[in-house]
Formats: C-alpha cells, sequence, structure tokens
C-alpha cells in the first residue's frame, strides 16, 4: 500500500504512512469500545434520559430541581457531611500512617506489612465490615459495654452508627488504607537530599515540611481528599446494613429504584443518580489534574 | 468485599517497588531517635488496634454464643463453638446464592481477560497513542459509582427486559466495575515487559505470531493474569449494590437477608466471607511472588552437559 | 582564614569501618579532593563535615572552632548534592534566596544577592523557571549559586558532576573552579573521576577503605604515587612481572630496567612493577611483540601491544607521528622507562601467572 514517489534527481521516496492503515488498527479496539459504550456509556446517558423528564415525559428539569429540595436536600447534606468527614480523617491519619510506614526503619518488614494490609483493607467493606462494627460499637456492641461500665454511655445521646460521626469511624477503615496506597508513592517522592539541602541552608525540620515538604506533597494530600470523599460519597453497601433512614443519596436513590412510591417520582430518583454523577465527575477531575502535578514534580 | 466504586489497584502493580527513602534524620544519639519515631510509632500501633478490633469482635459475636450483656470476666470463656459458622450452610437458600457468585465471578474473570487481554495487547502492539484515551475510558467507571450504574439500568430495563431477567446479565456490568484495576494490572504487566520490542526481537528470530504469544507474551503476563483475575473474583464474590438493587440472589444478599433469620450465623457468615476475601488476595500475592528459577538455571544445565560429555571423553 | 581540619576522625556504621582515623587540614580558599572507589569513606567524611552524619570519635574544627556535634543547620556550610537537590516547588530565584529566607534577610538585600548569585553562574535569565524546565547541568548550577548565596564558610560538593552527561561535566567542572577561585572559598570535593580531580584540585586526597593514601598535589598524585592503589587509581598503568635483579634495577623478561622504586626492595624478591603508558615507548630495542589495538586520540595514540615473551597486554601512549606507520599485527619493539615506576613486593600466595594454562 505504500506510494512510492520518485522525486527530483531520482532519489525514491516512500509516501508518509497512508491515513488508511492508521484507520484500520483503531478497528481493533472495536469491542472494547463497543463493550464499554453498551455498557457503561449507555446506562450513563440514560440516567441523565431518565432525569430529564416530568410527569408526562417531556423534557424538563423539574425532576433535577426535586431532587434539590425537600428530604433529597436533607440526604446530600447529609451524603456531603459525613464524606467530607471521613475523608478528612482518611486524609490526616492516613498520611501520618503512610509517612510512619516509609519511614520505618526497624523492623524491615513493617512496610510490606502496612502496604499488604492496606491493599486488603481498601477494598474491604461493604458487608462484613458493617457487622463487624456493629458488634464493636453497635448498641450491643463490646466496646460499648465496655465504655459504659467505665462511665461514658456512647448512646446516651443521638450517637448512632447510620449517624455523621459512626459513619465517618466506620468509613475511616477503608479509606485510611486507601490514602496509604496513594500517598506511599508520593512521599517516598520527597527526596532525602531536599530535606539535608533545608537543613544545610539552615532550615529546621520545621523549615521543611512548612516550605518544602508539605507543599509538594499538596497535590497528593488535595487528590486524596477527593478520592476518599468521593468513596464515602458513592458508598452503599455499608450504609445500607448500618442505617434504616434512608438519609444518605446512595440509599435514597435505591429508595426511588424501588418503586415505592408515586407514579412520576421515578424521575426524581434518576435525577439524583444524575446529581451524584455530576458530583463524581467533578471530583475525579480535580484529582486527576491534582495527580497530574504532583507526578510533574516527582520526576 | 467492598461495595464502593473507588477501587484502587494492589500496590505492586502500579510500577517498579521503590525503596524506602529513610526521611527521618539520622540519630545523633538515642534520645532523639526515640522522639522523632514516638508520633509515627504511636499512630501505628493506634491504627493496628483499630483495624483489628472490629474483626475481633465479629469473631466473637460469631463464635461465642454469650450476648454482649452478659459478657463479663466470668463468661469470657464459655459457649465457644463453631456453630455458628456452619449453620448457614444448612440454609436452603445458600447454595444457589453461593452457586450463582461463582458463576458470576467465573464468568466477570472470563469475560474480562477476554475482552482486555487482546485489547491492551492491541494497544501497545498498534496504537500506542490510544494509551492515553484508553487510561482515560478505564477511570470513567470511576465517575459513575455502581449505584449510579443501576439507576441507569433502571430506565433501560423496559426495553431490555430479556437480557436483564438473567442472572448472570450481572456479569458485563460486573466487568465494567472491576475494569480500572484489571485494565491496569494488564496494563503495568504489559508496559514492565516493554511488549513492542519482545515482540519484533521474537519476530525477528523467526517465531510466528502464536508461538511468540505463547511463548513470549503470556508467560511474562502470568503475574498481571493472575492479579487481575483474583482482584475481579474478590469485587464480584463481594459485590452488593448491583445485586441489591436489582434483586439478584448473590451471595452477598444472602448474607444480607440471612442476618435477620438467624443473627449469630449471619454474622458468622460474614466473618467467612470476610476470611474469602483475605484468603483470595494472601493466595494472590503468595503466587506473584518473584520466583527462584534456580532449579532450572542455565548453569545447572550446563553442570549436566559437560557432565555428560566428559563421562565419554577418555 | 577559614579552615577546614579533620582530627583523627572516625566513622563506623555496624561492622563496616567507613573511615579508621581521618586527619585532614584543608587550607584556607584551597579546593581538595576526596578521590577514591565508592566505600572507600570519601562520602562519608563529606557527611561529616556537613553535620548529616556524626563521628564516633575524633573532631571537625572549622576556622579553629570545634563544630564536632554542632547540628547541620547551624554550621552555615553550603553544600552541593549529586541528585538534584533543588526544591521542586519553588522557583530559581526562590531557590537560591532559600538561605536567605532562613536567615532573615530582608526583600531588598535578599534580591540583589540572589541576582548577584544568578549573574555569577550566569543563569538569570532563568530565575522564574521551576527546576525540572532546566536541564542536569543547570540544576547543578543553580544548586552552587544557592549554596553560595548565604557566604558559607566552607562548600562541600558530593561528586556533583556524576549524574551529568560527558561533555556538560567537563564544562560545569571548569566553571565550578572558576567560580571558586574567584570567590576564594575553600572547598572539599568528592569524586570518584580522578580525571576530575587531576583537572580542578589544588590537592587531592586519595582514599581507600576509609585510609588516606596519599595526600598531595594533582602532579605529585600522579608522578610520584606513593602507593600502588594510587598508581593505580589514578591514571591508567601497565603491570609488569619483575625481579630486583639490583639496587634500583629490576628485570623483565630478561631485560634489565633501571628502577629507581624499586630500591627498598630486596634483591632477589619479585615485584609487580606498574609503568605509565608514556612512559613505555616504541623503540628498537625492547620487548618484542605485535601490535592488538590502535586508538588515535588526538595529540596521542594509545597502542596497544602483545608481548611475545609474557603473553601480556600492554598499551603504550606515543606522540605525534611515532604510530601513523603501524598497524593492526605490525611488529614492534617496546621500551620501558622504569624510572617513574612504582614497584610494589608481590606477597605469597597470589594466583598463578596469567601464561600457565588453568588445570
Amino acid at each position: 500500500m505504500t506510494d512510492i514517489i520518485v522525486a527530483e534527481g531520482g532519489r525514491t521516496v516512500g509516501a508518509p504512512p497512508s491515513v488508511h492503515r492508521r484507520n484500520w488498527a483503531w478497528l481493533g479496539l472495536v469491542p472494547f469500545l463497543g463493550f464499554l459504550f453498551l455498557f457503561l456509556v449507555v446506562p450513563a446517558i440514560s440516567v441523565f434520559s431518565g432525569a430529564l423528564k416530568d410527569n408526562d415525559g417531556q423534557f424538563s428539569f423539574v425532576s433535577m430541581r426535586a431532587a434539590f429540595t425537600g428530604q433529597n436536600l436533607d440526604a446530600f447534606w447529609f451524603s456531603v457531611r459525613f464524606s467530607a468527614g471521613s475523608a478528612l480523617v482518611g486524609v490526616v491519619i492516613g498520611t501520618l500512617l503512610a509517612y510512619a510506614a516509609a519511614t520505618a526503619t526497624r523492623p524491615r518488614w513493617l512496610r510490606n506489612l502496612v502496604t499488604a494490609f492496606s491493599g486488603v483493607a481498601a477494598n474491604m467493606g461493604g458487608l462484613p465490615l458493617a457487622f463487624a462494627f456493629l458488634t464493636l460499637l453497635g448498641k450491643q456492641g463490646v466496646l460499648t459495654k465496655v465504655l459504659k461500665e467505665a462511665g461514658w454511655d456512647l448512646y446516651a445521646g443521638d450517637f448512632g452508627l447510620g449517624e455523621v460521626p459512626g459513619l465517618i469511624v466506620v468509613y475511616s477503615y477503608f479509606n485510611i488504607p486507601l490514602m496509604v496506597l496513594i500517598t506511599l508513592p508520593a512521599i517516598d517522592g520527597l527526596k532525602q537530599s531536599w530535606r539535608e539541602a533545608c537543613a544545610n541552608l539552615g532550615g529546621t525540620t520545621w523549615t521543611y515540611w512548612r516550605r518544602v515538604g508539605l507543599p509538594v506533597l499538596a497535590p497528593s494530600l488535595l487528590g486524596g481528599f477527593l478520592l476518599l470523599f468521593a468513596n464515602s460519597f458513592s458508598a452503599y453497601a455499608t450504609a445500607r446494613i448500618l442505617t434504616q433512614n434512608s438519609l444518605i443519596v446512595p440509599l435514597r436513590i435505591a429508595f426511588y429504584l424501588g418503586g415505592d412510591i408515586n407514579a412520576g417520582e421515578d424521575a426524581i430518583g434518576f435525577a439524583l443518580a444524575a446529581w451524584m454523577i455530576v458530583v463524581m465527575v467533578v471530583c475525579m477531575s480535580i484529582y486527576w489534574v491534582a495527580r497530574r502535578r504532583a507526578e510533574r514534580w516527582r520526576s | 468485599m467492598s461495595d464502593h466504586s473507588i477501587h484502587v489497584a494492589m500496590p505492586e502493580l502500579e510500577g517498579p517497588p521503590t525503596a524506602p527513602t529513610a526521611m527521618a534524620p539520622r540519630p545523633v544519639g538515642k534520645p532523639r531517635v526515640r522522639f522523632a519515631r514516638l508520633v509515627p510509632n504511636t499512630v501505628m500501633i493506634v491504627c493496628g488496634v483499630f483495624f483489628v478490633l472490629p474483626l475481633l469482635t465479629l469473631a466473637r459475636f460469631s463464635l461465642q454464643n454469650v450476648p454482649t450483656i452478659l459478657l463479663g470476666s466470668s463468661t469470657l470463656f464459655k459457649k465457644w463453638s463453631l456453630v455458628g459458622l456452619t449453620k448457614a450452610f444448612s440454609d436452603p437458600d445458600f447454595w444457589p446464592a453461593l452457586r450463582l457468585s461463582l458463576q458470576l465471578a467465573a464468568g466477570t474473570v472470563v469475560l474480562t481477560l477476554g475482552l482486555l487481554l487482546p485489547t491492551a495487547i492491541w494497544v501497545h502492539m498498534r496504537l500506542p497513542r490510544a494509551r492515553a484515551f484508553i487510561e482515560f475510558l478505564t477511570v470513567l467507571p470511576y465517575m459513575i459509582p455502581a449505584i449510579a450504574l443501576v439507576a441507569g439500568i433502571f430506565v433501560i430495563k423496559p426495553h431490555a427486559r430479556w437480557f436483564l431477567n438473567s442472572d448472570l446479565s450481572l456479569i458485563p456490568f460486573y466487568v465494567v466495575l472491576a475494569l480500572p484495576f484489571t485494565y491496569r494490572s494488564i496494563d503495568a504487566g504489559l508496559r514492565a515487559i516493554d511488549l513492542k520490542t519482545l515482540v519484533d526481537a521474537s519476530r525477528g528470530l523467526g517465531a510466528g505470531w502464536l508461538t511468540t504469544l505463547r511463548t513470549v507474551v503470556m508467560p511474562n503476563m502470568r503475574t498481571s493474569i493472575i492479579s487481575a483475575s483474583f482482584l475481579t473474583a474478590a469485587v464480584v464474590i463481594g459485590e452488593f449494590t448491583i445485586a441489591d438493587t436489582l434483586l439478584k440472589e448473590t451471595l452477598p444478599r444472602f448474607q444480607a437477608t440471612f442476618v435477620g433469620r438467624e443473627p449469630q450465623a449471619g454474622y458468622g457468615l460474614n466473618l467467612l466471607a470476610l476470611l474469602l476475601t483475605i484468603g483470595l488476595f494472601v493466595t494472590l500475592s503468595v503466587l506473584t511472588k518473584k520466583r527462584d528459577y534456580k532449579r532450572n538455571s542455565f548453569t545447572r544445565q550446563l553442570e549436566k552437559a559437560t557432565k555428560m560429555t566428559s563421562d565419554t571423553t577418555p | 582564614m577559614t579552615t577546614l581540619d579533620f582530627i583523627s576522625v572516625r566513622k563506623t556504621f555496624g561492622t563496616n569501618v567507613a573511615l579508621e582515623s581521618l586527619n585532614l587540614d584543608v587550607r584556607d580558599g584551597e579546593l581538595i579532593t576526596l578521590l577514591g572507589p565508592s566505600g572507600c569513606g570519601k562520602t562519608t567524611a563529606l557527611r561529616i563535615a556537613a553535620g548529616f552524619e556524626f563521628a564516633d570519635s575524633g573532631a571537625v574544627l572549622v576556622a579553629g572552632g570545634d563544630i564536632t556535634r554542632t547540628p547541620a543547620h547551624k554550621r552555615n556550610m553550603g553544600m552541593v548534592f549529586q541528585s538534584y537537590s533543588l526544591f521542586p516547588n519553588l522557583t530559581v530565584a526562590k531557590n537560591v534566596e532559600f538561605g536567605l529566607r532562613t536567615r532573615g534577610v530582608v526583600g531588598a538585600q535578599r534580591h540583589l544577592r540572589v541576582a548577584e548569585m544568578l549573574d555569577l553562574v550566569q543563569l538569570m535569565p532563568f530565575a522564574d523557571r521551576y527546576p525540572h524546565q532546566l536541564s542536569g547541568g543547570q540544576q547543578q548550577r543553580v544548586a552552587l549559586a544557592r549554596a553560595l548565596a548565604v557566604q558559607p564558610r566552607v562548600l562541600l560538593l558530593d561528586e556533583p558532576l556524576s549524574a551529568l552527561d560527558a561533555k556538560v561535566r567537563t564544562t560545569l567542572r571548569d566553571e565550578i573552579r572558576r567560580i571558586q577561585t574567584e570567590v576564594g572559598i575553600t572547598t572539599l570535593f568528592v569524586t570518584h573521576d580522578q580525571e576530575e580531580a587531576l583537572a580542578i584540585s589544588d590537592r587531592i586526597c586519595v582514599m581507600s577503605q576509609g585510609r588516606v593514601e596519599q595526600l598531595g598535589s594533582p602532579t605529585e598524585v600522579y608522578r610520584n604515587p606513593s602507593t600502588a592503589f594510587v598508581a593505580r587509581f589514578v591514571g591508567s598503568m601497565n603491570e609488569f612481572d619483575a625481579e630486583v635483579t639490583g639496587a634500583s634495577e629490576v628485570t623483565v623478561a630478561g631485560q634489565r630496567i633501571g628502577a629507581p622504586g624499586a630500591a627498598s626492595a630486596a634483591v632477589g624478591s619479585r615485584v609487580s612493577m606498574l609503568v605509565r603508558p608514556e612512559d613505555l615507548s616504541l623503540a628498537e630495542v625492547g620487548l618484542p611483540g605485535t601490535v592488538t589495538s590502535i586508538t588515535f586520540q588526538g595529540a596521542t595514540t594509545l597502542v596497544g601491544v602483545r608481548l611475545d615473551v609474557l603473553d601480556h597486554l600492554v598499551s603504550a601512549d606515543v606522540g605525534r607521528g611515532a604510530a601513523d606507520q603501524l598497524q593492526i599485527g605490525s611488529r614492534v619493539s617496546v621500551g620501558i622507562n622504569g624510572s617513574n615506576a612504582v614497584c610494589e613486593p608481590v606477597t605469597v600466595g597470589l594466583p598463578v601467572a596469567v601464561d600457565e594454562p588453568v588445570a
């Protein structure tokens, strides 16, 4: 398929790879792209098409707005509160833990242990985790009992595993390891020579962290926060076991999908899902950008 | 296994492991060492306790038939038994649920590998420019969490009832769910072996496509294929969100409803599920450890060869 | 007068003795190079001077003051690291002013000083760039400017050129020397590259396994190596098995060669004679051999010769014209000038000579 062009002076020059050849290669991606389209893109678009309807099936923003009122607004606010709280706890403790593991020199296997455990724990969650915490901090939980006997009645106020503080504690179980996993490479990337150069130029440990260490880590920390936030915001199974009041967004979506609602209100469920997608896209986009920034400094 | 949509690949798959850089200041004398390590060590111990405690209490609840109210120093060692763990097995709904989950896991693994391996190899060989685009695509499932995906399925439901009625229709959605880190696992494996160079070398030495795939590509991909498979299996066996909303009777669904019927046994079943997940990860790390090929090393083979020839020389 | 003194400095890491007992006086304004292979202790010595390691025993003095136990950030020394140590989140200008800010130097003064430093390393146009936008050589120049900005008493350089390309290495090392002499700062330079050391040092301290092998000017170290290690490490050497056959005389393959270096060895003992390539000549009288390689280097030509009697490969550095008629396979005679040779006694138990077949 290569055309041979005889240029002036008798030199033969091969034509640049023809555009046709390039197109054929893209065909190889059709199965994958097709699959993604069918099972990811179509449902995603459908969410929006279902959301942008009103009771008569006409295009309208009614449902999108309704998703932001009354109980649904409460749910959004609740979700945001505990997701942000859980993300914050995860970032702070996760970073500390990652730093501890990265700088551990004795014993040697400590870092590997932390990494391996984080790999498992970050993907844990869901049902067993919820039940485990019920046995620990639930109304009949062991720790609850111990604390009661020590004088602190956990359930005297409005503490509950399904409330914001409780959810923050439970979600931290997988948020902290997740943060460890994504922050360890960033902490490894903090070169020792920066620390030494800073000392050499007269800076103390505090100077180092304030002017070099934390600024360099900042994109990773921000990215981590967003990832943990998105993670917590969209989690379903754990909450399903812990709360009965379906006051978080994923549970409300399930409630609307469940069908036990007035006719035409199912569009609100789709609207909630649509808003959730919007939130996730925003979070993940900023996370992506932050990660790019962090990588640039690491190289 | 997790319900939330954001997963992270196992750290080993991100790239070559980095040695820990000693960031802590070098110790001058003993007291300073202890102080510098005080905070990190405390953090690690506290976290360690935090992570272990719930598992312990879950185990206690499952294995000890003493209600928490009565729990005390006198009752601590009474009434332990394995009944809590095995009761689930005699429930009629358990085995179908387990079977379904295993089928889904197997199907998802097969579909994932069948779809991703050729695609990843194709991209590495023929379309390196597409790499960034494909990577972006594999991040998309993060943006469409499971519950939103399910909402979309509900919209389509009236039009695709014939498909969605089958329990196995979960498989493609599970493939999507696991996509971010199965693709990354396979991609990392391909990048680590610099596929194009190896294939060119192999073909330059005269091997055909099939031989190349069989003897050069696949053996080097063993680790990533195993990783992707195990991770996928772990995801599927623990996936709750989609199964719950689409009312498919998978193992996690059974885990949730059984607790209502038999509390202790239900918790015990969840404990087993947890141990299964951990077991999968442990098996994975054992299988993907760097192997020592000493037994078949070249020098050994050469020894054998020279021994054979020297036995025949006068 | 800023001098840097190591007094009986000893440092061990576990069972590994990094420095046995280092005694070294760096004079005011001079550039001393610590030269040696990896593990010889040169980097340890530098890090002890900087304060990143602390000596187990002994003392380190700067201008007579004891700084042995002073923490690193109070020592007021400038350091340039091997791997790029510029703070990635700060611009070039902000990197250079870092030390000034920690010392509380105010705005205008700071900016003037930064400008002065950037001028010194000729990187003014890059003031607002970030480190990752600079080449390796440029980054090291910024590192140098940053180290000098605070007017340190001593400048420490830890293999600053090792990570750079060959061409950049030569230009940068000359520039470092230029700046060092211009500013007149006492400098401790660490490297494993003997060519670098010879090019820029006032004095060289050759080290091996935690000990000082020789301390002297580049000429001394090159022409009069005091130990066989120094002879081998600095420049290249040819080695011959020789027998001492008289006062200051050895015999190599039947040829008698005058060698003052053998004066201390007993007659009849075996020595290893180390001769520089430029002390070998393609003469009419000498050890016969066949040319195996000819490497044209510009001013000189390196000729590899396999000697008949010794089955030994030697390289002879010959000047203009002498190698023009030679080809691979030509027959030549190699003359040995032993006046600069180092003779190292051969200890019992060494492996068998090269020309005997392995059993």
